[in-house]
């Protein structure tokens, strides 16, 4: 809903992280029961990982997205900043 | 009541605008039950003010945002269907497109009224430039079609709503968006905010509420900061929310020349947002779309003078010169003579102040509201 918002104007579009947000939002990935491995988001958003990973690690610099171990396994789910971020786009 | 958005779970307007609503109905004796979504850490069920709250979790999701909404509405459609075994309802109220599909379902299966408030339109906000976009207007057009009666909270909201979806005048009624007076305290220790956010005791704060995203213009205040700055040197402006489009407005604020002067300071409590407007001493609403603008109510209820383009239902809530100061939208230079005006002239300054307060008192408070909408429920319930 936010890419080119408003057409003809010379505002940005949506940066491709906010996008991966968005979808990891929308996914439900939104708590550390929900969080999704890599391989898991690549399937949902067809990203590839190399694509991917890059953008998970500048979210979680920002504090939208938070990881968790569970079994070995790196998993990510959005924090509350995260969703208000996402949130802020949908209306 | 239906709707994506309920405190704590804050977008936009709506949340504070169905808060406002449902509490003041249930103090007039309606029993009001308020379906939304859910938000990590709060819970599911909970009784506030009278006011029975149910958080619904999605428990299906897709990447995709039309996909994720239909899936949403699927399940807060599951959940008002086990409250219906309970309870009876008499009219469903349900808060812009996003819950409309659960809405209109439910409207048919209990064979009840249903009122619908526009909050805004896809074609005000992005002007149809999706697909996705194309079919937020379709499943908007669907709900107007669909409502008993339409709610919208200006004059403005009627003609876009009245004119693109083609719904007829007398099925439109308006009534404003309100606002909670109780929250502004008398008095709040204006220093020791302002210090907070680095304003000193000389300083000028020029304050900015609104989620980053261009139709709040925050970039054409960005771009009035040099002119404001050359006749105000004293003049600090601080910025309040966040949105997809922080980044690019940090990197204009840097552009300025001015980065010392402008702060971000994201998302904040609304508690520490009341504290923060009423220690300004200019509140500036650079919208360019606005179908209402409740934080210029805000900002007038806080006894700060506002500053506001004259676009959509803010040409509507000031009055120029007398509650506030109206400016061009789109137009850094309107803006700077605005936010100029203001700090030139205090005694000007508290006479608009107190205008602002006058019309806020009168007019919009949520008791006046409810008993409107009221009204509007009993239109439909016949």
């Amino acid at each position: 809903m936010g890419k080119a918002m408003y057409a003809g104007s010379s505002s940005p579009e949506v940066p491709e992280e906010i996008r991966l947000l968005c979808m990891l939002h929308n996914i439900g990935a939104t708590t550390p029961e929900k969080s999704l491995s890599l391989p898991e988001i690549r399937d949902w958003t067809a990203q590839e990982i190399s694509t991917v990973q890059p953008q998970l690690q500048n979210l979680m610099s920002l504090g939208y997205v938070e990881s968790s171990k569970t079994e070995g396994v790196d998993k990510y789910h959005v924090t509350l900043d995260g969703i208000r971020k996402v949130l802020s786009m949908y209306s | 009541m239906l709707t994506w958005e309920f405190p704590p779970r804050i977008v936009g307007g709506i949340a504070r605008h169905c808060e406002g609503l449902a509490k003041a109905l249930s103090r007039q004796g309606h029993e009001v039950h308020v379906v939304t979504l859910d938000l990590p850490g709060i819970p599911y069920y909970e009784e506030i003010d009278g006011v029975k709250i149910y958080r619904t979790a999605a428990e299906l999701g897709h990447p995709n945002f039309i996909t994720w909404t239909l899936l949403f509405n699927h399940f807060l459609e599951k959940r008002m269907a086990d409250l219906s075994k309970e309870v009876e309802y008499d009219v469903l109220h349900v808060h812009d497109w996003l819950t409309a599909p659960a809405g209109i379902s439910f409207k048919h299966f209990l064979k009840k009224p249903m009122v619908l408030t526009v909050h805004s339109t896809e074609y005000g906000r992005s002007s149809l430039h999706s697909p996705d976009s194309y079919a937020i207007d379709g499943i908007e057009w669907w709900s107007t079609y669909e409502a008993d009666k339409i709610i919208v909270t200006t004059e403005f909201m009627r003609r876009e709503v009245c004119d693109h979806f083609r719904a007829p005048w007398e099925k439109v009624k308006i009534i404003p968006n309100g606002i909670n007076l109780k929250k502004f305290p008398e008095s709040v220790d204006r220093g020791a905010i302002r210090r907070r956010y680095g304003i000193h005791d000389h300083e000028k704060l020029v304050l900015c509420v609104g989620r980053l995203v261009p139709q709040k213009g925050v970039e054409y205040l960005i771009k009035a900061v040099p002119r404001v700055v050359q006749r105000h040197h004293e003049a600090k402006f601080v910025i309040v929310g966040d949105g997809w489009l922080k980044s690019h407005l940090e990197h204009v604020a840097r552009s300025s020349g001015h980065e010392r002067k402008i702060a971000f300071t994201g998302f904040i409590p609304d508690s520490e947002l009341v504290a923060l407007l009423m220690s300004a001493d200019v509140l500036v609403v650079p919208s360019i779309y606005e179908p209402f603008g409740i934080v210029a109510l805000e900002g007038m209820a806080a006894k700060v003078p506002v500053v506001a383009t004259q676009v959509g239902g803010l040409g509507e809530i000031i009055e120029h010169d007398k509650t506030g100061i109206l400016v061009h939208s789109r137009n850094h230079e309107s803006l700077a003579w605005g936010v100029n005006r203001v700090l030139s002239d205090s005694g000007h300054s508290k006479w608009l102040i107190e205008n602002a307060l006058e019309k806020v008192q009168k007019t919009y408070s949520w008791e006046s509201i409810a008993m409107k909408t009221v009204k509007v429920y009993k239109e439909v319930v016949g």
